[in-house]
């Protein structure tokens, strides 16, 4: 017998705060009105009433269930639309969609993430949620690269970071500026810096098509297995249903099969870096 | 001021040699240091010298006319540097300065590459290290170059 | 499965009943051809029997062009379809597939489907581009039909193929179980005629299973040359019974209405960044055919190509599909 869930219809969630991380991306805090959870690593598709509707995976923890945090880039018209709302009013949440991170796979382990741009909004998820069990982990390293300093959001979260045990962040900036004292380069040149057991390791890959590009040849050159490395695939998402098709690579839906794959999954796929 | 055998072997760069090829790289090289600002050398400079950072920091870039100086990236602990010192016509391909103060191992180019012509493998295992450093400053030069393109 | 007959004056008038308690499609020959129409008092007598196969394809009834999925349920008048040719009953598979997933059943469709009584035609004679035996369909329904209905001389024979096809018949006075033999018999050389029929206009073609590793191997080549009268209009999707890709569109109250799309349609596959995997015309000709005879049918069990032809009568550029594939094989 078929249920009342409508798939298609929105919970409505209060906006109750907006945190500038950056001249273009600005961080949505948002109750939703009814009971709400996610997996780290699973999309949302977040709607303005009236406007239009964007694929988004929250930046918050996942343990934390009252509310919910949303990391958003001005890049397109919705965006647009989202970065001039003030809090107060309403939301609309579809979800939670799609395969998140197998957090439980990578207890006993080293775990790499290898991030870029906008891909530190659900990276941070993660590392709330690797934060939670860090007694099950051997070690968490993250390496994330950004444009400029500018462009690197969530400052108070690096400082944390290197503070919590087992955990170490390095950052680099392709462009720096008179008060940066770290890395300059692509993300992939820290990798020369942090030692790894990478028999005794996973790695996670999350940022813009080229540096998940480049990260995966770089990870497989340093000897990790296919199945080993994850990636978070971005397309068209549009439903998050399985059904509409706009997100289709190759054979599998991004939003039900994905968006988290191994890249043994994928690789044959010749859209993979589009 | 000299490097041990095992101190060396606590660098990522000397891992898998033998005691016997550690001690030829200790006969050949020496430890400089360097203060911030300090340029170790120039692009277009001739080099005598390959050097592995051992401690501090090191910026490495290239230069535009009128004396403008592009930085492209950092050096990370362990890393190899200055691998143009070991092939003709020893010419450097970009500056590197130090940020901090810094210690650098330099290893006498000339003296290794008589090195490899007594010893192959010692020289085989040497220039696959050094390929694949270039290989990955290769790639990550690329990756870079696609970001500017995509700008 | 049973056998159920009725004199066709008489089915006539149980007609004349069931348009009053039930919305009756039927198919129909209208100014434009043949297909499916509201049927209504007059043209009952009008009813294709046995014809393949209407312009519109059932997908139309159980998707509509555009809906919005955020009202309320609404209960409406139970439905017939009649002269359902069995390659569109099995397309219908494959949207239950999609569409009645547990995970993310689509409420609006499952009514719908509920709410129908599918009374498919077996097909006694085929069109030019009919091709369902290429791909293992048969021109009559074995399943998910509720029926299916021959015209016999002046009888109509139903074949009742669910239990709700079962239940629907015997609450309908004057139908009686067949007890003469010729009626199936005949029904049977018909079925077999037209089988024949097909398999002798699609001799070239290839069975389903080989069509995945074809499209897979096939060269650029073949997909400029076959796409170069492309216009993306999209008429293949539209009409294609097992097409379903669609757009949500926020309305203002967090309303949103599911609208058809294409993937041949531009901007298909672009995302906000600008970045389009299938920004090439060519690439989004290629899609369709990937996704038909490669992709859908690693995930699923149902056939993503019935063989109807319709996109080849639709075509606007007259690209045809068994042109393509006879030229790979």
């Amino acid at each position: 017998m078929l249920n009342d869930n409508n798939i298609y219809k929105p919970i409505e969630a209060k906006l109750t705060e907006v945190i500038d991380e950056s001249s273009l991306i600005k961080t949505f805090v948002l109750v939703p009105s009814e009971g709400f959870s996610f997996k780290t690593g699973q999309f949302i598709e977040l709607s303005v009433d009236g406007i239009g509707e964007a694929p988004f995976t929250p930046s918050s923890s996942p343990l934390i269930t009252r509310q919910l945090e949303v990391t958003v880039m001005k890049t397109g018209y919705v965006t647009e639309y989202m970065h001039n709302l003030k809090p107060g009013g309403y939301m609309g949440i579809r979800g939670p969609f799609g395969r998140g991170y197998p957090v439980e796979k990578f207890f006993g382990k080293e775990v790499l993430i290898l991030g870029g741009g906008c891909g530190l909004a659900p990276i941070r998820s993660l590392l709330y949620a690797l934060e939670a069990v860090k007694d099950k982990l051997k070690k968490v390293i993250l390496c994330y690269g950004s444009k400029t300093p500018g462009d690197c959001i969530y400052k108070p979260l690096f400082n944390r970071l290197n503070k919590i045990d087992k955990f170490e962040a390095h950052r680099t900036v392709d462009k720096p500026d008179e008060d940066w004292n770290e890395s300059v380069g692509v993300v992939t040149s820290l990798l020369n810096k942090i030692t790894l057991n990478i028999e005794n390791s996973v790695a996670i890959v999350c940022g813009p098509p080229i540096m998940m590009k480049f990260g995966t040849i770089r990870l497989l050159e340093m000897g990790y297995p296919e199945h080993n490395i994850y990636l978070s695939m971005e397309k068209n998402m549009s439903c998050g249903l399985g059904k509409c098709g706009h997100c289709m690579m190759g054979e599998f839906f991004v939003c039900k099969d994905g968006p988290v794959f191994t890249y043994d999954e994928i690789k044959h796929n010749p859209e993979i870096w589009k | 001021m000299e490097l041990t055998i095992a101190e060396l072997k606590g660098i990522r760069f000397f891992e898998d040699y033998t005691d016997e090829q550690l001690k030829k790289f200790i006969s050949i090289s020496s430890l400089q240091e360097f203060k911030v600002k300090d340029i170790l050398f120039e692009q277009y400079d001739e080099l005598t010298d390959v050097f592995i950072l051992l401690s501090g920091c090191l910026s490495l870039g290239i230069s535009l006319p009128k004396e403008k100086r592009i930085h492209l990236g950092t050096l990370e602990e362990g890393q190899l540097f200055s691998w143009s010192a070991v092939f003709k016509p020893y010419i450097s391909t970009a500056w590197v300065m130090a940020t901090c103060p810094t210690k650098v191992l330099a290893i006498d180019s000339k003296k290794l590459n008589l090195e490899f012509e007594k010893d192959c493998g010692f020289g085989m295992k040497t220039m696959t290290k050094i390929a694949q450093t270039l290989s990955r400053r290769l790639s990550d030069t690329r990756f870079q170059l696609m970001n500017q393109l995509t700008l | 499965m049973k056998y159920y007959s009725i004199r066709k004056e008489e089915w006539d008038k149980k007609l004349e009943k069931l348009i009053l308690s039930h919305t009756v499609f039927a198919s129909v020959n209208n100014e434009f051809g043949q297909d499916y129409e509201l049927l209504r008092s007059p043209d009952i007598p009008n009813i294709l029997y046995n014809k393949p196969k209407p312009t519109t394809s059932l997908k139309s009834f159980f998707l509509p062009v555009k809906e919005n999925v955020t009202s309320e349920r609404d209960s409406q008048k139970p439905r017939i379809i009649m002269g359902i040719p069995n390659c569109d009953i099995e397309g219908l598979n494959l949207l239950d597939e999609i569409y009645l997933d547990k995970d993310f059943t689509d409420i609006f469709y499952g009514d719908r489907r509920n709410g129908t009584l599918l009374i498919s035609s077996d097909c006694f004679s085929i069109q030019e581009h009919c091709h369902c035996m290429s791909y293992d369909i048969k021109p009559f329904a074995t399943r998910t039909a509720d029926l299916a209905i021959a015209l016999i001389d002046s009888s109509i024979i139903f074949r009742t193929v669910t239990d709700k096809g079962e239940e629907f018949i015997t609450n309908i006075s004057g139908v009686d179980p067949v007890n003469d033999s010729n009626f199936i018999d005949s029904i049977l050389s018909k079925q077999k005629e037209t089988e024949e029929l097909l398999i002798k206009s699609n001799k070239d073609l290839p069975e389903y299973n080989t069509t995945g590793r074809l499209i897979n191997s096939a060269k650029e080549e073949i997909w400029n040359k076959y796409s170069s009268d492309c216009v993306s209009c999209g008429a293949c999707t539209t009409i294609c019974p097992t097409c379903t890709c669609f757009l949500l569109i926020d309305k203002p109250g967090f309303e949103k209405v599911k609208q058809l799309d294409a993937c041949q349609y531009p901007g298909f596959e672009r995302v906000a960044g600008g970045e389009d995997a299938l920004k090439e015309l060519s690439h989004r000709f290629r899609n369709r055919y990937m996704c038909k005879y490669s992709w859908k049918p690693k995930f699923f069990k149902s056939i993503a190509c019935t063989g109807c032809g319709r996109c080849i009568e639709a075509c606007i550029g007259r690209i045809n599909k068994n042109e393509l594939f006879k030229e790979l094989a």
